[in-house]
Protein backbone atom coordinates (compact mmCIF):
# COMPACT_ATOMS: atom_id res chain seq x y z
CA UNK A 1 0.00 0.00 0.00
CA UNK A 2 1.31 3.48 -0.71
CA UNK A 3 2.06 6.07 1.20
CA UNK A 4 -0.74 8.08 -0.66
CA UNK A 5 -3.72 5.81 0.16
CA UNK A 6 -3.66 6.96 3.97
CA UNK A 7 -4.06 10.35 2.88
CA UNK A 8 -7.65 11.55 3.18
CA UNK A 9 -8.98 13.42 0.95
CA UNK A 10 -11.30 16.43 1.65
CA UNK A 11 -14.19 16.74 -0.86
CA UNK A 12 -13.80 20.03 -2.87
CA UNK A 13 -17.14 21.68 -2.12
CA UNK A 14 -16.05 25.11 -2.66
CA UNK A 15 -15.25 23.97 -5.94
CA UNK A 16 -18.34 22.17 -6.34
CA UNK A 17 -20.18 24.97 -5.10
CA UNK A 18 -17.90 27.45 -7.61
CA UNK A 19 -19.06 25.27 -10.68
CA UNK A 20 -22.83 24.30 -9.37
CA UNK A 21 -23.38 27.99 -9.50
CA UNK A 22 -20.78 29.17 -12.65
CA UNK A 23 -23.57 26.12 -14.84
CA UNK A 24 -26.79 26.87 -13.04
CA UNK A 25 -26.37 30.75 -13.52
CA UNK A 26 -24.97 29.92 -17.35
CA UNK A 27 -28.36 28.00 -18.04
CA UNK A 28 -30.74 30.48 -16.16
CA UNK A 29 -28.70 33.09 -18.07
CA UNK A 30 -29.49 31.26 -21.59
CA UNK A 31 -33.13 30.29 -20.78
CA UNK A 32 -34.15 33.62 -19.45
CA UNK A 33 -32.59 36.86 -20.36
CA UNK A 34 -32.79 36.94 -24.43
CA UNK A 35 -36.78 37.52 -24.16
CA UNK A 36 -37.06 40.06 -21.19
CA UNK A 37 -34.49 41.67 -23.52
CA UNK A 38 -36.28 41.35 -26.34
CA UNK A 39 -39.39 42.07 -25.06
CA UNK A 40 -38.82 44.84 -22.77
CA UNK A 41 -36.08 46.31 -23.69
CA UNK A 42 -36.91 46.41 -27.43
CA UNK A 43 -40.55 45.72 -28.66
CA UNK A 44 -42.42 47.68 -25.21
CA UNK A 45 -40.39 50.69 -26.11
CA UNK A 46 -41.04 50.22 -29.32
CA UNK A 47 -44.94 50.37 -28.83
CA UNK A 48 -44.57 46.67 -30.57
CA UNK A 49 -46.48 45.03 -28.11
CA UNK A 50 -48.25 45.99 -24.70
CA UNK A 51 -45.79 45.46 -22.19
CA UNK A 52 -46.34 45.13 -18.52
CA UNK A 53 -43.42 47.65 -17.25
CA UNK A 54 -44.46 50.11 -19.86
CA UNK A 55 -47.26 51.44 -16.62
CA UNK A 56 -47.16 51.75 -12.64
CA UNK A 57 -50.21 50.23 -11.90
CA UNK A 58 -49.76 46.99 -14.24
CA UNK A 59 -46.26 46.98 -12.99
CA UNK A 60 -46.50 47.01 -9.59
CA UNK A 61 -49.28 45.06 -9.59
CA UNK A 62 -46.60 41.95 -11.54
CA UNK A 63 -44.18 42.77 -9.23
CA UNK A 64 -46.54 42.15 -5.76
CA UNK A 65 -46.84 39.03 -6.78
CA UNK A 66 -44.34 36.23 -4.74
CA UNK A 67 -43.68 34.16 -7.50
CA UNK A 68 -42.29 36.92 -9.72
CA UNK A 69 -40.11 38.29 -6.57
CA UNK A 70 -38.65 35.15 -6.34
CA UNK A 71 -38.21 34.91 -10.14
CA UNK A 72 -36.65 38.23 -10.11
CA UNK A 73 -34.35 37.32 -7.61
CA UNK A 74 -33.34 33.78 -9.04
CA UNK A 75 -32.96 35.90 -12.55
CA UNK A 76 -30.45 38.32 -11.06
CA UNK A 77 -28.71 35.84 -8.15
CA UNK A 78 -27.47 32.82 -10.16
CA UNK A 79 -26.58 34.75 -13.46
CA UNK A 80 -24.16 37.48 -11.88
CA UNK A 81 -22.48 34.63 -10.42
CA UNK A 82 -21.96 33.60 -13.84
CA UNK A 83 -21.06 36.88 -14.78
CA UNK A 84 -18.51 37.02 -12.02
CA UNK A 85 -17.07 33.75 -12.67
CA UNK A 86 -16.46 34.57 -16.60
CA UNK A 87 -15.47 38.37 -16.47
CA UNK A 88 -12.68 37.34 -14.00
CA UNK A 89 -11.59 34.51 -16.05
CA UNK A 90 -11.91 37.45 -19.36
CA UNK A 91 -9.50 38.75 -17.46
CA UNK A 92 -7.19 35.91 -16.58
CA UNK A 93 -7.30 35.75 -20.35
CA UNK A 94 -6.37 38.28 -21.38
CA UNK A 95 -3.29 39.00 -19.32
CA UNK A 96 -4.46 40.31 -16.34
CA UNK A 97 -2.72 37.97 -13.26
CA UNK A 98 -3.77 39.98 -10.63
CA UNK A 99 -7.84 38.85 -11.34
CA UNK A 100 -6.55 35.41 -10.39
CA UNK A 101 -5.84 36.92 -6.27
CA UNK A 102 -8.01 36.21 -3.42
CA UNK A 103 -9.07 40.55 -3.42
CA UNK A 104 -9.92 40.31 -7.21
CA UNK A 105 -12.61 36.78 -6.22
CA UNK A 106 -13.72 38.83 -3.30
CA UNK A 107 -14.84 41.78 -5.93
CA UNK A 108 -16.10 39.98 -8.23
CA UNK A 109 -17.87 37.60 -6.12
CA UNK A 110 -18.13 39.70 -3.24
CA UNK A 111 -19.80 42.78 -5.84
CA UNK A 112 -22.47 39.10 -7.37
CA UNK A 113 -23.60 38.80 -3.67
CA UNK A 114 -24.07 42.57 -3.05
CA UNK A 115 -26.24 43.04 -6.34
CA UNK A 116 -28.10 40.01 -5.38
CA UNK A 117 -28.73 41.32 -1.79
CA UNK A 118 -29.88 44.81 -3.74
CA UNK A 119 -32.02 42.71 -6.05
CA UNK A 120 -33.20 40.94 -2.33
CA UNK A 121 -34.01 44.85 -0.94
CA UNK A 122 -35.88 45.79 -4.38
CA UNK A 123 -38.32 43.10 -4.41
CA UNK A 124 -39.18 42.87 -0.68
CA UNK A 125 -39.92 47.04 -0.57
CA UNK A 126 -40.89 47.65 -3.39
CA UNK A 127 -44.36 46.33 -3.98
CA UNK A 128 -46.37 44.53 -0.83
CA UNK A 129 -46.48 40.86 -1.41
CA UNK A 130 -50.22 40.10 -3.35
CA UNK A 131 -51.62 37.14 -4.68
CA UNK B 1 1.67 34.42 -23.84
CA UNK B 2 1.64 37.60 -26.39
CA UNK B 3 -1.63 39.79 -24.99
CA UNK B 4 -2.94 39.80 -28.42
CA UNK B 5 -3.14 35.75 -28.68
CA UNK B 6 -6.79 36.27 -28.90
CA UNK B 7 -6.72 37.80 -32.11
CA UNK B 8 -4.47 35.98 -33.73
CA UNK B 9 -7.28 33.05 -34.65
CA UNK B 10 -11.15 33.30 -35.64
CA UNK B 11 -11.45 30.40 -32.80
CA UNK B 12 -9.72 32.24 -29.68
CA UNK B 13 -11.62 35.58 -30.91
CA UNK B 14 -15.01 33.88 -30.66
CA UNK B 15 -13.85 32.37 -27.66
CA UNK B 16 -13.13 35.89 -26.24
CA UNK B 17 -15.86 37.14 -27.19
CA UNK B 18 -18.43 34.31 -25.69
CA UNK B 19 -16.53 35.31 -21.95
CA UNK B 20 -17.30 39.03 -23.26
CA UNK B 21 -20.93 38.26 -23.32
CA UNK B 22 -21.24 38.36 -19.15
CA UNK B 23 -20.75 42.13 -19.67
CA UNK B 24 -23.51 43.69 -21.89
CA UNK B 25 -25.98 41.02 -19.78
CA UNK B 26 -24.89 42.44 -16.43
CA UNK B 27 -24.92 45.86 -17.77
CA UNK B 28 -28.97 45.06 -19.29
CA UNK B 29 -29.84 43.05 -16.04
CA UNK B 30 -28.92 46.49 -14.12
CA UNK B 31 -31.20 48.18 -16.14
CA UNK B 32 -33.96 45.96 -15.58
CA UNK B 33 -32.79 46.31 -11.64
CA UNK B 34 -33.39 49.91 -11.65
CA UNK B 35 -36.86 49.85 -13.45
CA UNK B 36 -38.12 47.83 -10.59
CA UNK B 37 -36.48 50.38 -8.25
CA UNK B 38 -38.84 53.26 -10.18
CA UNK B 39 -41.79 51.46 -9.32
CA UNK B 40 -41.03 52.67 -5.50
CA UNK B 41 -41.66 55.74 -5.60
CA UNK B 42 -45.12 55.92 -6.87
CA UNK B 43 -46.84 56.20 -10.15
CA UNK B 44 -46.03 60.02 -10.62
CA UNK B 45 -42.33 59.11 -10.46
CA UNK B 46 -42.43 56.34 -12.78
CA UNK B 47 -41.05 56.36 -15.97
CA UNK B 48 -39.92 52.90 -18.21
CA UNK B 49 -36.94 53.15 -19.89
CA UNK B 50 -38.12 54.35 -23.73
CA UNK B 51 -35.19 56.29 -25.29
CA UNK B 52 -33.89 55.28 -28.69
CA UNK B 53 -30.60 54.66 -26.95
CA UNK B 54 -31.72 52.16 -24.55
CA UNK B 55 -33.37 50.26 -27.58
CA UNK B 56 -30.14 50.38 -29.54
CA UNK B 57 -28.29 49.37 -26.14
CA UNK B 58 -30.84 46.61 -25.91
CA UNK B 59 -30.52 45.47 -29.60
CA UNK B 60 -26.71 44.93 -28.81
CA UNK B 61 -27.64 43.04 -25.96
CA UNK B 62 -30.09 40.49 -27.38
CA UNK B 63 -27.51 39.60 -30.39
CA UNK B 64 -24.65 38.43 -26.94
CA UNK B 65 -27.86 37.24 -24.91
CA UNK B 66 -28.41 34.90 -28.17
CA UNK B 67 -24.64 34.15 -28.72
CA UNK B 68 -24.09 32.74 -24.66
CA UNK B 69 -27.67 31.26 -25.06
CA UNK B 70 -26.66 29.35 -28.54
CA UNK B 71 -22.93 28.89 -27.38
CA UNK B 72 -23.80 27.96 -23.33
CA UNK B 73 -26.90 25.23 -24.18
CA UNK B 74 -25.13 23.83 -27.06
CA UNK B 75 -22.47 22.89 -24.37
CA UNK B 76 -25.17 20.57 -22.82
CA UNK B 77 -24.66 18.09 -25.11
CA UNK B 78 -20.74 17.75 -23.92
CA UNK B 79 -21.31 18.41 -20.64
CA UNK B 80 -24.40 16.41 -19.32
CA UNK B 81 -24.60 12.54 -19.50
CA UNK B 82 -27.76 10.28 -18.91
CA UNK B 83 -28.46 6.77 -18.81
CA UNK B 84 -32.45 5.95 -19.73
CA UNK B 85 -32.95 2.75 -19.49
CA UNK B 86 -28.94 1.75 -19.37
CA UNK B 87 -28.55 3.44 -23.01
CA UNK B 88 -26.98 6.54 -22.69
CA UNK B 89 -29.22 9.80 -24.07
CA UNK B 90 -27.53 11.14 -27.49
CA UNK B 91 -25.80 14.36 -27.02
CA UNK B 92 -27.85 15.75 -29.88
CA UNK B 93 -31.43 14.85 -28.11
CA UNK B 94 -29.80 16.83 -24.76
CA UNK B 95 -28.67 19.87 -26.38
CA UNK B 96 -32.17 19.77 -28.36
CA UNK B 97 -33.78 19.10 -25.12
CA UNK B 98 -32.25 22.71 -23.99
CA UNK B 99 -33.27 24.44 -26.77
CA UNK B 100 -36.97 23.29 -26.08
CA UNK B 101 -36.55 24.41 -22.79
CA UNK B 102 -35.27 27.46 -23.35
CA UNK B 103 -38.09 28.07 -26.15
CA UNK B 104 -40.66 26.99 -23.57
CA UNK B 105 -39.51 29.20 -20.81
CA UNK B 106 -39.42 32.12 -23.50
CA UNK B 107 -43.01 31.47 -24.59
CA UNK B 108 -44.37 31.83 -21.18
CA UNK B 109 -42.16 35.00 -20.09
CA UNK B 110 -43.34 36.41 -23.05
CA UNK B 111 -47.01 35.59 -22.14
CA UNK B 112 -46.96 37.10 -18.91
CA UNK B 113 -44.90 40.16 -19.74
CA UNK B 114 -47.81 41.01 -22.71
CA UNK B 115 -50.79 39.06 -20.96
CA UNK B 116 -50.62 41.27 -18.29
CA UNK B 117 -49.88 44.72 -19.64
CA UNK B 118 -53.04 47.22 -20.72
Amino acid sequence: MSEHSHVRRKPAFDHLFYWFMFAQGGVLAAILIPVHILVQGILGPLGIVRVVDRHYDTWINVLSNPLVKLYILVLIAFPFFHFAHRLRYLLVDLGVKQAKSLPAQAVFYGGAVVITLVALYLVLTTAPIQF
Amino acid sequence: MPRNWWIRRRHYFTYILREFTALPLALWLLWFLVEVQRAQNGPKSYFPHSSTGFVIFSVICLGFALYHSITFLSLAGVILHFKVLDRPVPSQLVVLSMFGIWAVASAVIAFVLIYFAR
